[in-house]
């Protein structure tokens, strides 16, 4: 009996000691993990965007090349990223939405970059994503997500809607989906057909 | 293993490591019984993080970091730990270790962070770290018990930067990512980055270290 109680107190205050003792670390990392956090997710809007931003910028020059050129605004409920770049540079505005949803193995989220016309497709990203590497995680790259650009997140006839498929054939809002990852790409299609639903519905 | 009671030194005078037991226990660590390659424990880390060098070392260096830490304070409580509780004790206490590093590479080193993923978090489930803690700090002083950390740490550390070495030189012609085989007459072999190329390093390096170490002396009899 008091080899119990002596147990327990031992597992009592050594479970308490390593609590605080990491509550303590955890506390006083927040901010620069928030600020990574921050960062990250500027990177990837700046990227799918198509703002030119040096490679090695530090969070905070991320930071503020972020606030000096994307504007956020609200419509409705979606939440919008734009950029409109200096005249100039012969582009033009450029649009991006933030999409999120489940995956295989774990939440997927990214971006949807789109033009003025809200309807043409300029870029794609995942920022998150944990689908199996080499088939699901192929959505991580480069041949997958150029295929987006250009394309329409209309069908021909007007309706809403993308199709990530591996049927022969060309649409204006086709891409090809990834062999062997048809689970994976069933996901992404179902999450980027509910945020384009609500563009279309928003910009009628 | 055998040779840990022998080891354990209960007068651990201040001249010499420990009278000499350091040495041993550091060679012990990061040689003859090396963790990855004569004992061939912790290879899922091993396999999954050395595609790059820069990766292996930090991997390395939170191994060793872990390693010293759990052995130190597993060492120190070893007289007041009920026996019976001792396995969740120092899971509690390596997992503390292993939060401490991941939540500093997530506020400082937020890049190697993400491409280590979750092999930091990972290390709490590592062999070596728990192995040697129950093995060596259960029965042995704390100085001791760090040299061990350091040693088995060492011993990890090292295989895993050879691996990365070659893996990135061979598989991406960069070392630490400067280019150093010109891609005009090198072709990176894609294969060493992958997952089979992490085999294939391992299981040479392990080949080259039980060579030159020789066989056990338990085989020779």
């Amino acid at each position: 009996m008091k080899n119990n109680v002596y147990t327990l107190c031992y597992a009592g205050v050594l479970g308490t000691v390593c609590a605080l003792l990491l509550t303590a670390v955890a506390s006083l990392t927040k901010p620069y993990q928030d600020a990574n956090a921050e960062a990250e997710k500027n990177r990837n809007i700046l990227g799918v965007l198509q703002v030119p931003y040096p490679a090695d910028s530090s969070s905070q020059a991320l930071v503020e090349i972020y606030n000096d050129n994307v504007r956020q605004e609200q419509s409705g409920e979606l939440e919008m990223f734009r950029y409109v770049p200096p005249a100039d540079s012969g582009r033009t505005e450029i649009v991006a939405i933030g999409f999120e949803g489940p995956g295989l193995w774990g939440p997927v989220k990214g971006f949807l970059a789109l033009d003025k016309d809200m309807r043409t497709i300029r870029g794609i990203t995942f920022y998150e994503q944990e689908e199996t590497p080499g088939l699901g995680g192929e959505i991580a790259s480069d041949w997958f997500q150029e295929q987006f650009i250009g394309k329409s997140i209309v069908d021909e006839a007007g309706k809403a809607g993308i199709i990530i498929s591996s049927d022969e054939g060309q649409a204006p809002n086709k891409v090809d989906a990834i062999s062997g990852a048809t689970m994976t790409c069933d996901k992404v299609q179902a999450m980027l057909n509910e945020v384009i639903k609500s563009i279309v519905e928003e910009k009628q | 293993m055998a040779d840990n009671k022998q080891m354990a030194c209960m007068t651990c005078e201040p001249k010499g490591l420990c009278q000499g037991k350091g040495l041993v226990t550091l060679k012990e660590g990061a040689w003859s019984n090396n963790p990855l390659a004569i004992q061939v424990l912790g290879i899922c880390s091993a396999l999954a993080v050395t595609n790059r060098l820069e990766n292996s070392l930090v991997m390395g260096a939170a191994l060793i970091f872990v390693c010293v830490g759990s052995n130190l304070l597993v060492s120190l409580l070893r007289k007041v730990t009920p026996y019976r509780f001792r396995m969740i004790a120092e899971v509690a206490i390596i997992a503390t270790f292993v939060i401490l590093f991941d939540q500093f590479l997530k506020a400082f080193y937020w890049d190697m962070s993400k491409q280590l993923g979750p092999y930091v978090g990972l290390i709490i489930t590592n062999c070596i770290v728990m192995g040697r803690a129950e093995a060596f700090a259960l029965q042995n002083p704390p100085v001791l018990a760090i040299v061990d950390g350091v040693a088995n740490g060492l011993g990890y550390a090292v295989v895993l930067a050879i691996i990365g070495f070659f893996r990135e030189l061979l598989g991406s012609g960069e070392i630490l990512g400067y280019k150093v085989l010109s891609e005009q007459w090198y072709t990176p072999n894609q294969i060493m980055i992958l997952a089979p190329g992490a085999f294939f390093a391992l299981g040479i390096v392990i080949g080259i270290f039980n060579a030159i170490k020789g066989p056990e002396p338990e085989e020779k009899k």
